[in-house]
C-alpha cells in the first residue's frame, strides 16, 4: 500500500515519521521480552498483547450488559435477555466471536458428583450472563453481482464454537412479505414503492405508491437496488438493509444486546463515512443504540435490544494480530466490488492509508466524535433507515440550492409545457403522503443525490417502473391509506405502465409505418 | 448578458478579450462540467443549456447561472441576517478567484437589493515575493474596476517580519501557522483601521466541508464547533463572515469565467500543508464520486454541536496582557510566535507545551519589538443572561 504522502509538497517541508521503535525495543508493560507488535508508538510483547485485547474488549462491553447502572461499582453482570451477534465473516466479527464465547459461554461451573452445577443452577456463579447467544449471518450475494453464496461456509466456521444458534438471513428478506409476517406477527400484503422517472430514477418529490407488481423478494432486492443513482447510495443501502434485518431479528428473539464487531479502525471509516454522506445529525448512533428508536410501525414494543460494538477501541491491526495469535478462523468477508463502494470505499481506503502515516488518526477521530452530540431536537425517526430524523431539511435544501425559477411565468409555462410523462400522477400520490418529508438527511441524498459516474450496479434485465421499498417502510396511517369497498374488497390503485396502457388500446392503434 | 465589455446590471467594465485576461483558471472547468450537447435549460426551458451546474448537476443556460448562483448568496446573506443597513464592510481581497468573485457580487447584490452597505477592499501583503506582489496588482485593478477604497496592511509594517524573512528563519515547516495567525489577526487590524463593522471572506462550500473533516481528523473541537459558523465573533472583535459558505469551488470558477472577471490564480509558495493536502485530495474524491459530498458534510457540520460537558472544559476567552488582542492564554498566539522569532526560537513556540519552555527560560528581554496595540473600533459586547436583564 503506497503512502499517501502530499504529492505536491517539497521533500524538506514535510515533517519527518517518528521512528516506529521510539520508547525501546521491549514490552512496554512487562518490560522483560522483546516486543512483538508496536501499537501507536508503545511495543507490546505477545504474552501481554492477548490480555491487553481482552481488557480492552470488557471495558467496551460490561459497562452496558446491565440494562441500569445501579448504585454499585461493581454490579453483577446480568442481561435482561438473551444475545445476538453480528456476524459478516469479517476479521472484526471472527475476533469478537472467539472473544465473547471465550468469555461467557465456554467456561462451565464446577459440578457435584451427580455432574449438576454445584450450588444449584440459581447459584449466581452458575447464572450466566446471557440466557443464550445467537450468531446473525446476512447473506448478501443477491446484491453483488457474481457473487457466491457463502452460508454454509459461515456456517461450517462456527463449527467451534457449540452451543451458539446460527442465524442465517438473506438481504431480501427486507422484501420478504412472510419474513415481515413472522417478525411482526401482522400479515401485511401491501409494498410500497417509488415512482420512477424516466430516467429508471427516484423523482425529486419521492411519491409513494402501492406496488401492483408481485416481484419475488429476489428481484424486488435488485430493483430496488438498480433504481438508485449512485455507487455510494447502493453501498449505504445495503448497509441499511443489514442494520436493521439484525435490528428486527435480535428483537424477534427476545435479545437485550446485539454486539457488532465493529474495530476501532472500521468505526472511524464509518464515522467519517456517515459526515460524508450528511448524517451528523446521526452521529452518536454510530457509537451506540438502543432498538426500537421511538415507536416502530407494525412492530410491537417489547424489551429493547442495545447494539454495542465492543472492539470500538481495538484497531484493525491489534484485530490481525489477535487473530493470528490465537488461531481464529476468519472465513473473510464477501468483498464489495468496487464500482458500488462509493464514498465509503473511499473513506475506508483513505483512513487505513493515514492510519499508516499518523497511527494516531483514527484514535483521534472516535475520540472527536463521541464529544459531538445532535443538535436540536428529533422530529421522529427515518421510514426507511428508523436513525433520528431532524426538522427543517426541506426548507434548507431549497435555500441552499435553487432548483427551479421562482419566476411564475415561467412556472406556468413550464407547467402548461410539460411533457406528458411528467412522472406525478395526482390521484395516485394524493393517497400516500411524498416520502421525502420522512427521511432523514442521508436517506434523502442517497435517493435524489445523482452523479456523473452511474451506477453501474447489476444493469436491469427488465425496466421497472417502480421502486420496491423494503417492507418496513410504511406510513403511521399506511392501513388507512388503502380504500376498502362496503363489501370489504381491497382496492389498490397503481400505475399504469406505458406498455399495459398500450396493450390496452392495441386494437385501436394503426401501424407505425 | 451580450459579450460586451460592460455588464448591464452592474456597469462593471470587463476585459474584452479572454485570452487578454492576466490569468483564467481554467483547470477547474473539465470535461465533465461543459455540456456540449444542444439541450434547453433546466430552469427557464427557454435558452440553450451551456453547463451542468456542480451543485445540482442541473443543466442550465448562463444567464440561469448567474441567476441562481446571485440568488443563493443573496439567501445566505438574507437569512443569516448577515448585514444592517448603513454597515461598513470589508471585502477580504487576496486577488484570488474567490475574493475576486465576492467582491464583485457584493457591489452586485448591494446595489440590486439596496443593502444599503458601503464596501471596502481589505488586502494583506505577507510579503511573499513572485506571489503576493503580482496578486496585489490584481487588486489593485479590481478597486478600479469595482470603484472600491482599498486598504492593503502588511506583515512587515505589523510585525516588522515578511513571510520570505520568517521563512529564511525557520524553514517551510509550519511556516503556514505563522502566516495564517498573522493573517487573521492583521485582518482585524485592517478592519479597525478602516472603522468598518464587518469583514467578509471568500470561504467557500469546499474550503469549510475540507476544514470539517480536518477538524474530526485532528481533535480540533474548538475548531470544529465553529467552523461551520456562517458569522464569527469574539466579544471585542470584529465581525466576520463567508457569504460563499454555500458556493462551490466550481460554481466559483464558473462565475469568474463566464464574467470575464480578472484574477489570480497560484498556489502559495510556501504551503505545503500535508495534512490539509490529504483532506483537500480526500474531498475532491468524494466530490468525484458523489458532487452533493460537499454540502452533505457543511450539513453534517451544521447537524451536530459538542456536548454541553464539553464546552465546560473549553478555555475563556479574554485578551492579550501584550497587545489587547483576542486570547484564550496570557499571550495570543501572534504575540506568542512573534516573541519566538524575535528571540530566535520560532520553531519552539507552535505548541503550547514549548511554550511553556520558552517560559522556563526566563522573561522576554524588555527590548524585544512587539505588536502594537489592538484597539477595536466597536465597544466590548458584554453578554448578559436574561435573569440579569430582569
Amino acid at each position: 500500500m503506497a503512502s499517501c504522502g502530499n504529492p505536491i509538497a517539497d521533500d524538506s517541508a514535510l515533517m519527518l515519521s517518528r521512528p516506529r521503535f521510539d520508547k525501546g525495543k521491549h514490552c512496554v508493560k512487562c518490560k522483560l521480552n522483546l516486543g512483538n507488535i508496536v501499537i501507536r508508538h508503545a511495543v507490546y510483547c505477545r504474552d501481554c498483547f492477548t490480555p491487553l485485547v481482552i481488557v480492552k474488549f470488557r471495558r467496551a462491553l460490561e459497562p452496558h450488559v446491565n440494562a441500569n447502572a445501579g448504585t454499585s461499582k461493581r454490579p453483577k453482570l446480568k442481561a435482561s435477555g438473551s444475545l445476538v451477534l453480528g456476524f459478516s465473516g469479517g476479521l472484526g466479527s471472527a475476533v469478537l466471536l472467539d472473544l465473547v464465547y471465550k468469555s461467557y459461554f465456554a467456561g462451565r461451573p464446577p459440578t457435584d458428583e451427580n455432574g449438576d452445577p454445584r450450588g444449584g443452577i440459581n447459584h449466581p456463579r452458575n447464572v450466566s450472563v446471557w440466557t443464550s447467544c445467537a450468531v446473525c449471518y446476512v447473506e448478501v450475494s443477491s446484491a453483488i453481482p457474481e457473487a457466491h453464496e457463502r452460508t454454509e461456509e459461515m456456517r461450517s466456521a462456527l463449527a467451534s464454537y457449540p452451543n451458539l444458534k446460527f442465524i442465517p438471513l438473506r438481504l431480501e428478506d427486507a422484501f420478504d412479505e412472510s419474513w415481515w409476517c413472522r417478525m411482526t406477527g401482522n400479515p401485511d400484503m401491501s409494498q410500497l414503492t417509488l415512482e420512477l422517472g424516466k430516467d429508471g430514477l427516484p423523482t425529486e418529490g419521492l411519491n409513494l405508491a402501492h406496488s401492483s407488481n408481485t416481484l419475488s423478494p429476489k428481484d424486488a432486492l435488485r430493483a430496488f437496488l438498480t433504481a438508485l443513482p449512485t455507487p455510494t447510495a447502493v453501498s449505504r443501502a445495503i448497509q441499511v438493509l443489514i442494520r436493521l434485518l439484525m435490528f428486527f431479528t435480535a428483537q424477534f428473539h427476545g435479545a437485550s444486546h446485539l454486539v457488532l464487531g465493529s474495530s476501532l479502525t472500521t468505526l472511524a471509516v464509518s464515522l467519517v463515512s456517515c459526515v460524508a454522506q450528511g448524517g451528523g445529525h446521526a452521529i452518536r448512533e454510530e457509537f451506540q443504540e438502543e432498538w426500537p428508536p421511538g415507536l416502530s410501525p407494525g412492530v410491537e414494543r417489547g424489551g429493547s435490544v442495545r447494539v454495542v460494538r465492543p472492539l470500538r477501541d481495538v484497531t484493525m491491526k491489534e484485530c490481525a494480530a489477535f487473530a493470528w495469535w490465537n488461531g481464529i478462523r476468519v472465513p473473510g468477508r464477501p468483498r464489495l466490488t468496487r464500482v458500488i463502494t462509493g464514498i465509503p470505499g473511499l473513506t475506508k481506503d483513505f483512513v487505513v492509508r493515514l492510519e499508516k502515516d499518523y497511527p494516531s488518526t483514527v484514535s483521534t477521530i472516535a475520540r472527536t466524535c463521541a464529544k459531538l452530540e445532535p443538535k436540536g431536537t428529533s422530529v421522529g425517526e427515518c421510514w426507511f433507515c428508523y436513525s433520528h430524523l431532524q426538522g427543517g431539511l426541506a426548507d434548507w435544501k431549497a435555500r441552499i440550492s435553487i432548483r427551479s425559477h421562482p419566476n411564475l411565468k415561467v412556472v406556468e409555462r413550464l407547467a402548461s409545457s410539460s411533457p406528458a410523462d411528467s412522472s406525478v400522477h395526482p390521484d395516485q400520490t394524493s393517497r400516500l403522503p411524498p416520502l421525502d418529508t420522512h427521511l432523514c438527511y442521508s436517506c434523502i441524498t442517497m435517493f435524489t443525490s445523482r452523479s456523473s459516474r452511474k451506477s453501474s450496479f447489476a444493469p436491469p434485465l427488465i425496466h421497472h417502473q417502480d421502486m420496491p421499498l423494503p417492507r418496513w417502510v410504511k406510513p403511521q396511517d399506511a392501513e388507512e391509506a388503502i380504500p376498502v369497498s362496503k363489501n370489504g374488497e381491497l382496492w389498490v390503485r397503481s400505475r399504469q405502465s406505458e406498455k399495459e396502457c398500450r396493450e390496452s388500446i392495441a386494437d385501436f392503434l394503426l401501424p407505425d409505418n | 448578458m451580450d459579450e460586451s465589455d460592460e455588464d448591464p446590471k452592474t456597469g462593471l467594465r470587463t476585459p474584452e478579450n479572454p485570452s487578454s485576461l492576466r490569468l483564467h483558471d481554467r483547470s477547474h472547468l473539465d470535461h465533465t462540467v461543459l455540456v456540449m450537447a444542444p439541450m434547453s435549460c433546466a430552469l427557464c426551458q427557454n435558452a440553450k443549456a451551456i453547463l451542468k451546474r456542480p451543485k445540482t448537476g442541473q443543466q442550465i443556460c448562463k444567464e440561469c447561472f448567474f441567476f441562481v448562483f446571485e440568488t443563493e448568496v443573496h439567501n445566505t446573506i438574507i437569512q443569516a441576517h448577515l448585514f444592517e443597513p448603513g454597515d461598513r464592510v470589508a471585502i477580504g481581497a487576496s486577488g484570488g478567484k474567490d475574493s475576486t468573485v465576492l467582491a464583485y457580487v457584493m457591489k452586485t447584490l448591494n446595489e440590486r437589493y439596496n443593502y444599503g452597505l458601503e464596501l471596502f477592499l481589505l488586502s494583506i501583503d505577507e510579503g511573499i515575493t513572485g506571489y503576493r506582489d503580482d496578486s496585489l496588482e490584481t487588486v489593485k485593478r479590481n478597486q478600479q474596476q469595482y470603484n472600491m477604497p482599498l486598504k492593503i496592511l502588511s506583515y512587515e509594517e505589523l510585525y516588522g517580519w515578511t513571510m520570505d524573512a520568517i521563512v529564511a528563519e525557520i524553514g517551510k515547516k509550519n511556516n503556514c501557522t505563522f502566516c495564517g495567525v498573522f493573517r487573521r489577526q492583521a485582518l482585524d487590524r485592517g478592519a479597525s483601521a478602516l472603522e468598518v463593522d464587518h469583514i467578509v471572506t471568500g470561504h467557500n462550500a469546499d474550503d469549510i466541508a475540507e476544514t470539517v473533516l480536518m477538524n474530526i481528523m485532528r481533535g480540533d473541537i474548538a475548531r470544529l464547533g465553529r467552523c461551520t459558523q456562517i458569522c464569527t465573533r469574539g466579544e471585542d472583535t470584529i465581525k466576520r463572515s463567508k457569504p460563499f459558505k454555500y458556493a462551490y469551488e466550481k460554481e466559483i470558477v464558473m462565475y469568474a469565467y463566464f464574467k470575464k472577471l480578472d484574477y489570480f490564480s497560484t498556489e502559495c509558495i510556501y504551503s505545503p500543508d500535508a495534512y490539509r493536502g490529504h483532506a483537500r485530495t480526500f474531498l475532491k474524491d468524494l466530490e468525484a464520486a458523489r458532487p452533493s459530498a460537499i454540502i452533505d458534510i457543511i450539513h453534517s457540520g451544521e447537524a451536530f454541536e459538542l456536548r454541553e460537558d464539553i464546552k465546560a472544559t473549553q478555555k475563556q476567552q479574554q485578551t492579550c496582557k501584550r497587545c489587547g488582542y483576542m486570547s484564550s492564554n496570557d499571550l495570543c498566539k501572534a504575540c506568542t510566535l512573534l516573541e519566538g522569532l524575535e528571540r530566535g526560537m520560532a520553531g519552539s513556540v507552535i505548541t503550547d507545551r514549548a511554550r511553556k519552555k520558552l517560559d522556563a527560560m526566563g522573561p522576554a528581554p524588555d527590548n524585544l519589538r512587539t505588536i502594537p496595540h489592538f484597539q477595536s473600533p466597536r465597544p466590548a459586547v458584554s453578554i448578559q443572561s436574561p435573569s440579569q436583564e430582569s
